[in-house]
């Protein structure tokens, strides 16, 4: 999406729900945006980023997400409007400042943190529910359900968080972040503030006991201004038999299996967007009119725990009722929701089976794709360095035969975990876990761990958290190697620039920060290689590997990710397979290379037993070649290349 | 040695069966001849692995592998003799001739380990064109031995010393045979290279072997030593850098003799015992039975070698040799073989009761 | 604005990752949008450029907004660019009467180059789809869009292909503005090539 900022108000258009984020916060007049990118959330600060310059804010990427909200929290105590931005992991690293900044309370300057959870994990290694953090620091709660809530809940957003004095969470899901759908942009604001911090006032959180008091009182008054906000709705009948208590994409769900089950008039929908604190009119009158109560919401059940909590405390006016959601067992605990998921729930409540497609056409469907349609596993993409560096891993590692142990965490490098990465890494968690992980695991050889230990981490992961675990292996001497898997990009998440690559979020060349002169600030010994050259690479490592017991040392395996490669004009080579050469199944290679080395553009042909190119998908890296036993595969410099 | 796993059975991948019966089991003397066959097999430092699995049976790599357990090497050493039409019943093997020898030049002498029989004789089948090339072992990185291929007299003595360790020599014979090339190749090898080379040239599947595998000169050997684990023995010794050369004089001496760049130093046998490597309680071979020339010290005259012919071919050089007066030679009896054949029997009996304790007699 | 055939109308759009089935959806969304309809298109990536499934629904509606979800069995039409994934989705959205059309150029799974996994015949997997669907649109895409200039160019065939097939409520002519709005001008004469040659194959 290019400039928001360039949108007709109300002309509509198609956005999706991150880009509606951004235009929502750009209504509300935003004056600083910061985050650290991860999927679901990245688009999010890289629109507004788009937009800075001609938005006359400031947009930038910053180390990590805590440093991304205590920095707009800065802006917000100079009074301007700000906004953090993160994915539900990110929410975590930034906690330990949201707890303390709850009890100083923000400025003048409205301050939105915005997380995108991921129910079902489709881009994460963990499907948390980053809504805990509302409950955790005492913070008001927005759920959108379409994007064009998503815009209009963040101009409220803006206007709550100034109107009580703190944090206001907004919480997207992947299915609403990278949904698009017709949004109708209203009028940006023209005047902009000017930051001030006025010297006499503080933002400190002491005293502690006290300022708890106002912090509850801050979320007390919230609950009045979000009771008048109209993002909390009922519809269908009176006294209906059901009611279900929905937010965010559950609402839409529950709204369509309504449809399936032709439900529509026996059933309620209390639409939540302002989930916490709980809306307690609301909930009194429509508890009042169902005996029969469900809860649509994704991941935890928050809602369905709270309200319970909320009826044990008003039963006796309310009388028997039932609940039906995660507890009971009619949704799920794991998992996004789906129509059908909720159809086949309330189904069950109402006695009402959910349409099916004639079960013959079913039981073929079945059979054909159980028979025809193998799965299909994601990896690493052709060319790209990763591969190469965990085939060297694995190779080196192997001939060493000390039962080397690899820690890793979060990045394209994970996936060095799954089969094109030869399963090559032991331990996969968070952000600069690896490095911690190493830091241990070097400290237990006077114990009698004898196995040598390598850490992976990506170039972005390694400033985001790896620095304090960098720290602390040089400070307490711990045995391992380090290997930074340098592919110059923050390319799982959408290719941002990071302070090794020295761009900043709007595209300005910003202070490069180089890998190497952090080792060496640090006083950790380092090597520079490239992972497509794999001879010099399985030697570096080895070598290093042998030198166990002298604390932590560094390789820099840098090449740059192949997907960028391909926006700057592609690789170097012409890849192709002499079949007069290859050995195929036979004894001496039996296909090494489509078996082994599992890159996508180097396939099988089974009729003729050899391998071939896959000229659509082969990026042209060359390093196939270089494992070839046979010669067989040929690297020509392209065309282009040479003209 | 501890007790081996039964054999796997037949229909289990070649290489699977390796890895659990040799490499898996610590009993690989890394000697190359599984390496550089395929891409499966690498060696790095002395050592031998195989990262991934290949699936398919029938393959050299376990064929080759003188370690291997089904046919261990007791069957297929008789096996080759058979097929050789040669007599092994004599402890060191099939003998057609037995010297002590010496290479007149002296600069030949000085470079070599003993008497530098075997660059003479390489050097001359180099320059006759009996071979057109020679797989011998040098020092790689970090000091631990490789093969390497070499084809001129120079490269020939910049091989010349013993290094006692383990070196894979024989990938480097795999990767000259992989090449569309049709000269001779030349190896000099310990007796488990030995074994393997001549398992080569009788294998169905490798017939560049049997073509061109042209000359084995075989070194005798009591024992070999892990290359990483005498480094590490070594560096408690306080000795760094490159082993240039190594040698175990003869009892009582007790020692085992090592030049590195600061000149010579012994380390008390015990200590070196620490690197050898298990696998080479299996072997049976002191003198390197198949080869066609087999070459080793002279007990009590430094700068001398025996040198036992084995083959008409082994013949045929070592009498050219003789006839361009580039060795001098006496004739050994059975009386100058004596102690040879004793410690040539005892490992004999050594080898084969511990392939009966393994389960192939 | 003419009446929707469904309401609902259910249109998924599948792909592996790379093959730019997130940026045909897109096109498709604008173009529907430009045209009056309430679109809801429903995007699953973030691993997509890692050679794993990736699907696009896109959901259209006279007013009222859908969830991004199309139920099972529920898709009135499936478009896939690769003909694999065509029947993955199938299986799982598809019903006697969907439409499908696919590209006919297999991507290799990495499970399958590995010899892990078979990858269907093509005549069997043709078969398959056409026993399925309602009809079947067998496109020889990825050959077409190399010929007029580039792999990916198969993505714009298909949309020609939808176009043809009458599938959405949507001309030549919108979806060619709505390409027009979001490449360079000189990248224009490909795709309107593109975009045509697909409505010939699809009228063949």
């Amino acid at each position: 999406m290019p400039d928001l900022t360039k949108l007709t108000p109300g002309k509509t258009i198609l956005m999706q729900g991150n880009e509606a984020i951004s235009r929502g916060a750009l209504e509300a007049g935003v004056q600083f945006c910061a985050a650290y990118p991860g999927n679901p959330s990245s688009e999010i600060l890289q629109n507004l980023a788009e937009s800075a310059k001609s938005a006359g804010i400031y947009a930038e990427w910053s180390a990590n997400e805590k440093v991304a909200m205590e920095s707009a929290a800065a802006a917000s105590f100079s009074g301007l409007r700000a906004m953090a931005s993160m994915k539900q992991n990110g929410v975590n690293v930034a906690q330990d400042f949201i707890c303390n900044l709850t009890i100083s309370g923000i400025g003048t300057g409205g301050l939105v943190l915005l997380t995108a959870d991921d129910p079902s994990a489709i881009s994460s290694t963990n499907e948390q529910d980053a809504r805990f953090i509302a409950r955790l620091a005492s913070l008001p709660l927005l759920e959108p359900t379409t994007p064009d809530e998503c815009r209009r809940i963040m101009k409220f957003a803006f206007e709550l968080s100034e109107a009580i004095g703190n944090i206001v969470v907004v919480r997207s899901v992947s299915r609403l972040s990278h949904t698009r759908s017709n949004v109708t942009p209203e009028a940006l604001p023209t005047d902009r503030r000017k930051p001030y911090w006025d010297p006499k006032t503080n933002h400190f959180n002491m005293p502690v006991v006290p300022k708890h008091k106002v912090m509850l009182e801050k979320l007390a008054k919230a609950e009045g201004i979000m009771a008048a906000s109209g993002f909390n709705a009922y519809s269908g009948p009176e006294k209906p038999e059901l009611l279900v208590i929905a937010s965010a994409s559950a609402v839409l769900y529950t709204e369509e299996a309504l449809g399936m089950l032709g439900a529509t008039d026996r059933v309620g929908i209390l639409k939540l967007g302002c989930t916490w604190p709980l809306p307690s009119e609301l909930l009194l009158k429509h508890l009042a009119a169902a005996e029969q109560i469900m809860f649509g919401e994704e991941i935890d059940p928050i809602i369905e725990d709270q309200v319970k909590a909320f009826y044990a405390q008003h039963s006796p006016e309310l009388g028997p009722k039932r609940f039906f959601g995660k507890a009971s067992g009619h949704l799920p605990m794991i998992g996004e929701l789906s129509p059908g998921l909720m159809a086949s729930a309330m189904g069950k409540v109402l006695g009402v089976e959910p349409p099916k497609v004639d079960t013959a056409w079913q039981a073929k469907a079945a059979e054909l794709v159980g028979e025809l349609a193998p799965p299909r596993e994601f990896g690493f993409c052709p060319g790209c360095p990763h591969r190469a560096s965990f085939w060297s891993i694995k190779q080196v590692l192997a001939v060493d035969g000390r039962d080397g142990i690899v820690s890793g965490d979060i990045g394209c490098y994970t996936l060095g975990a799954m089969s094109t990465g030869f399963k090559r890494v032991n331990s996969v968690h968070c952000m600069g876990s690896g490095l911690g992980v190493g830091c241990g695991l070097g400290q237990l050889g006077p114990q009698g761990f004898d196995q040598p230990v390598l850490t992976v981490v990506g170039d972005s992961t390694f400033f985001h958290a790896g620095l304090p675990g960098l720290l602390n292996a040089r400070w307490n001497q711990s045995d391992f190697l380090l290997c930074v898997l340098d592919n110059s990009a923050t390319a799982m998440t959408g290719f941002q620039p990071h302070p090794g690559t020295g761009v900043k979020a709007t595209g300005q060349e910003g202070n490069q920060v180089k890998v190497e002169d952090v080792l060496a600030g640090l006083g950790i010994p380092y090597d520079i290689v490239d992972p497509y050259d794999l001879e010099a690479t399985q030697e570096a490592i080895y070598e290093s590997l042998q030198q166990k017991g002298g604390g932590i040392r560094a390789l820099i395996l840098r090449r740059l990710c192949a997907l960028v490669q391909n926006k700057r004009g592609g690789h170097p080579y012409t890849m192709s397979v002499d079949q007069d050469i290859c050995r195929g199944e036979e004894c001496g290679c039996n296909r090494f290379c489509s078996r082994v080395f599992r890159c996508p553009g180097l396939i099988f042909d089974e009729k003729a037993g050899k391998a071939v190119i896959d000229e659509v998908v082969c990026a042209g890296c060359g390093v196939c070649a270089q494992i070839c036993p046979a010669g067989a595969i040929k690297a020509e410099p392209k065309k282009e290349a040479a003209a | 040695m501890t007790p081996q796993p039964a054999a796997s059975p037949a229909s289990v991948a070649s290489l699977d069966r390796l890895k659990e019966q040799v490499i898996d089991a610590g009993l690989c003397v890394a000697c190359g001849a599984c390496v550089k066959l395929c891409p499966h097999m690498i060696f790095r430092d002395g050592m031998v692995a195989a990262p991934d699995a290949c699936g398919l049976e029938g393959g050299r790599c376990y064929d080759l592998c003188p370690q291997a357990a089904n046919p261990g090497q007791p069957a297929k050493r008789g096996d080759l003799f058979n097929k050789r039409g040669q007599d092994a019943s004599n402890p060191l093997g099939p003998v057609l001739a037995a010297y002590a020898a010496r290479a007149v030049e002296g600069a030949v002498r000085d470079a070599a380990q003993y008497g530098g029989v075997v660059s003479t004789l390489l050097y001359l089948a180099l320059d006759q064109g009996l071979i057109g090339e020679a797989v011998l072992t040098e020092a790689g990185l970090r000091g631990a031995p490789q093969g390497v291929r070499v084809n001129t007299a120079a490269g020939v003595l910049a091989a010349a010393k013993s290094l006692y360790a383990a070196g894979g020599a024989l990938s480097a014979l795999n990767q000259a045979l992989a090449e569309d090339a049709s000269h001779k190749l030349g190896v000099v090898g310990l007796p488990c290279q030995s074994l393997a080379a001549a398992s080569m040239t009788v294998h169905e599947k490798y017939t560049q072997a049997a073509q061109r595998i042209g000359l084995v000169i075989g070194l005798f050997c009591t024992m070999n030593m892990d290359a990483r684990g005498l480094r590490e023995v070594l560096k408690q010794a306080g000795i760094n850098g490159p082993v240039q050369r190594g040698d175990f004089p003869p009892p009582p001496a007790g020692v085992f003799q090592v030049w590195t760049d600061s000149g010579m130093s012994e380390i008390p046998l015990d200590d070196v015992y620490q690197a050898k490597l298990p696998g080479c309680a299996l072997c049976p071979d002191l003198t390197a039975e198949l080869a066609d020339i087999s070459v080793g010290a002279v007990e009590g005259r430094p700068g001398w070698n025996t040198v036992l012919v084995r083959t008409a071919a082994g013949k045929e050089l070592m009498d050219l040799a003789r006839d361009k007066g580039l060795l001098e030679y006496e004739e050994l009896d059975r009386e100058g073989l004596a102690g040879l054949s004793v410690a040539a029997q005892n490992k004999r009996q050594r080898g084969l009761a511990a392939w009966k304790e393994r389960g192939d007699a | 604005m003419s009446k929707l055939m469904y309401e609902p109308l259910d249109i998924i759009i599948t792909g592996v990752g790379g093959q730019g089935n997130v940026l045909a959806s897109h096109i498709l969304g604008n173009a529907l949008v430009d045209a009056g309809w309430q679109v809801t298109v429903g995007e699953t990536y973030g691993l997509s450029q890692r050679g794993g499934s990736v699907m696009s629904m896109v959901r259209i509606t006279s007013e009222k907004p859908s969830s991004p979800m199309i139920p099972e069995n529920g898709a009135h039409a499936i478009v896939s660019l690769e003909p694999l994934e065509a029947l993955r989705v199938a299986g799982v959205y598809g019903n006697p009467d969907t439409v499908i059309i696919t590209n006919s150029r297999p991507m290799m799974p990495i499970n399958v180059i590995s010899g892990e996994n078979k990858y269907p015949a093509i005549d069997e997997l043709r078969g398959a789809l056409e026993e399925l669907g309602g009809k079947l649109y067998w496109l020889d895409a990825t050959d077409e869009a190399m010929k007029i200039g580039a792999p990916i160019l198969a993505n714009v065939i298909i949309l020609g292909a939808m176009v043809q097939a009458g599938i959405m409520p949507l001309s030549a002519e919108q979806v060619e503005k709505a390409i027009a709005g979001m490449f360079p001008e000189d990248k224009m004469p490909a795709n309107r090539e593109a975009l045509s040659k697909g409505m010939q194959m699809a009228a063949a």
